[in-house]
C-alpha cells in the first residue's frame, strides 16, 4: 500500500510529496464472546441483535465462541426431508429441532463441538459471500492442521471441511446489510451417533468425523481448542486487536 | 511491498481480460473492471441493477454480485402486489451454503417476480442482466432512481471496493 503524505515547507510554502511505501496491514479490532454452553434460540436472538447493532455501527466486529445443547437446524430451504426421523423421537431423546434463515442443509449441533459466529461487516473488509466461506474453510483447516490432521475444503457444492471422505467442520451463514451471523461448527468430539437421524448437510453416503477420531495427539482441554479456533479466525481474516468478553465483561 | 503490490495488479489485469473473455457482451457494455457494467442501467452500492423502462423497473443484481457470491443454488422472492420501500430486503439468494439478502435500491409496488429462478437460479450468475432479473417494479418515487450511480461511477465504484482490500 503507498501513503502519501505532505510536508509544507514554511519559507517557501511549497508542499513536498513523501512517497512511503508502507506494509499492507490494516489494524482491526475482533471483540471475542467466549459464552460456554448456550441454548440455540437464546443465541440466535443474541446474534440478531448483534447484527442490528452491527449494522448500525454500535459495535466493532464480533465473534461469538460457543457450543450448543444437543439441536437440529434446517437452512432457508428447510430440507426436513434429510432429518430421517419423525421430529418427536428427537424430543425424546433430548434434541431440539430448529427453521433457521441461514444457508446450508439439515445439521447437529451438541457438546464438544466448537462453534463460532462471526457477525462481521464483510463491506469494511471487501469480502463477498464466497471468499467469506473460503476464509472459514480455512479456519477450520488451519485448526486441524495444529493436530496433524490434514482437512481440505470440499468440492464444488459441498461447502464444508473434509478429511478425505469425511466431513469435520461445517458451515451456514446469513448475511443481511453486508453483516454474516451464523458460521462455522467444528467436531471437536461430538456423539457422532447423533448424525445418524439425519443426511448431514444434505450429503448422502458421507461420514461426519471428529478431531478426537482423525488425529493421533492426545486433545487437550477443550477450551485450549476454542481458544486456538479463535485464533485461527482472528489470522484468516487479518484481526490484529482482540477484545475477550467473558460472562459479559471485556478483559 | 512494491512487489506484492506490482504483482497484484497483474493479477487483476489477467481477471479482467478473463472476465471478459466469459461474458461476451455487445458493445455498449462497460467492461473496465474485474465484471461486467452495462450502459442503460442505474446501480446501487449494494450491488443491485435497476432498469427503468416506462413505469416499470426492472431489479436484480450485478455481475459483480454474482460473481463474489458464487454459485446461486436457491433464490427466495417475494409475492408480487406487496409493496417494498427503498434499502428494504425483498429477498434473498444462497451460495456456497450462505444466505444473502437481496435489497431494494428503490421503494414501490412489486408488479411481477421472475418465477424461472425457482427451477433455475443459476440464470442469476449465467445471466445476471437478462434472464436473471427478479422483479419489477412500479417505482413510488422515481428520484431515488436518479440518486443512483450510472454505469461509469458503478464501475469506478467496484474498482476502489477491490483495490482497497
Amino acid at each position: 500500500m503507498v501513503d502519501r503524505f505532505c510536508i509544507i515547507e514554511p519559507k517557501r510554502r511549497v508542499f513536498l510529496e513523501c512517497v512511503v511505501l508502507q506494509e499492507m496491514r490494516v489494524s482491526r479490532s475482533l471483540e471475542v464472546w467466549k459464552m460456554g454452553t448456550i441454548n440455540y434460540l437464546d443465541a440466535l436472538r443474541l446474534q440478531e441483535q448483534l447484527v442490528s447493532n452491527r449494522k448500525a455501527h454500535k459495535i466493532p466486529d464480533t465473534l461469538l465462541s460457543l457450543q450448543h445443547p444437543p439441536t437440529y437446524t434446517l437452512g432457508k430451504r428447510r430440507t426436513d426431508h434429510n432429518l430421517l426421523i419423525p421430529e418427536s423421537d428427537l424430543k425424546k431423546m433430548g434434541a431440539e429441532l430448529h427453521y433457521t434463515q441461514r444457508g446450508g442443509d439439515i445439521t447437529f449441533h451438541g457438546p464438544h463441538q466448537a462453534i463460532l459466529y462471526p457477525i462481521i461487516s464483510l463491506r469494511d473488509i471487501g469480502l463477498g459471500a464466497r471468499n467469506y466461506v473460503e476464509k472459514l474453510e480455512l479456519t477450520m483447516i488451519e485448526l486441524a492442521s495444529l493436530y496433524g490432521v490434514k482437512a481440505c475444503a470440499g468440492q464444488a457444492g459441498e461447502t464444508g471441511v473434509w478429511v478425505g471422505e469425511r466431513k469435520i467442520g461445517a458451515i451456514g451463514v446469513r448475511i443481511s446489510f453486508g453483516i454474516t451471523s451464523h458460521g462455522l461448527a467444528f467436531n471437536i468430539d461430538p456423539d457422532l451417533n447423533y448424525f445418524k437421524h439425519i443426511v448431514p448437510c444434505g450429503i448422502a453416503n458421507k461420514e461426519v468425523t471428529s478431531l478426537r477420531k482423525e488425529t493421533d495427539l492426545v486433545l487437550p482441554a477443550e477450551e485450549v481448542v476454542h481458544e486456538q479456533l479463535i485464533s485461527c479466525f482472528a489470522r484468516q481474516f487479518g484481526y490484529s486487536n482482540l477484545l475477550w468478553k467473558e460472562n459479559g465483561l471485556i478483559s | 511491498m512494491a512487489l506484492r503490490t506490482w504483482a497484484s495488479s497483474t493479477a487483476n489485469a489477467f481477471r479482467i481480460s478473463h472476465a471478459s473473455k466469459s461474458h461476451p457482451f455487445p458493445a455498449f457494455c462497460l467492461s473496465r473492471c474485474f465484471s461486467t457494467v452495462l450502459d442503460g442501467l442505474k446501480y446501487a452500492s449494494s450491488h443491485e441493477w435497476v432498469k427503468h423502462e416506462g413505469a416499470v423497473a426492472t431489479i436484480g443484481i450485478t455481475d459483480h454480485a454474482q460473481d463474489h457470491l458464487g454459485e446461486v443454488v436457491f433464490v427466495e422472492l417475494p409475492e408480487a402486489g406487496g409493496s417494498i420501500s427503498q434499502g428494504g430486503s425483498f429477498g434473498a439468494v444462497e451460495s456456497v451454503k450462505a444466505t444473502s439478502d437481496v435489497n431494494s435500491p428503490i421503494s414501490g409496488e412489486i408488479v411481477e417476480v421472475n418465477t424461472k429462478l425457482t427451477e433455475s437460479p443459476g440464470l442469476i450468475n449465467s445471466k445476471p442482466y437478462e434472464d436473471g432479473w427478479m422483479i419489477k417494479v412500479k417505482p413510488s418515487n422515481t428520484s431515488e432512481l436518479e440518486a443512483m450511480m450510472g454505469p461509469k461511477e458503478y464501475t469506478k465504484f467496484c474498482e476502489e471496493e477491490d483495490a482497497s482490500h
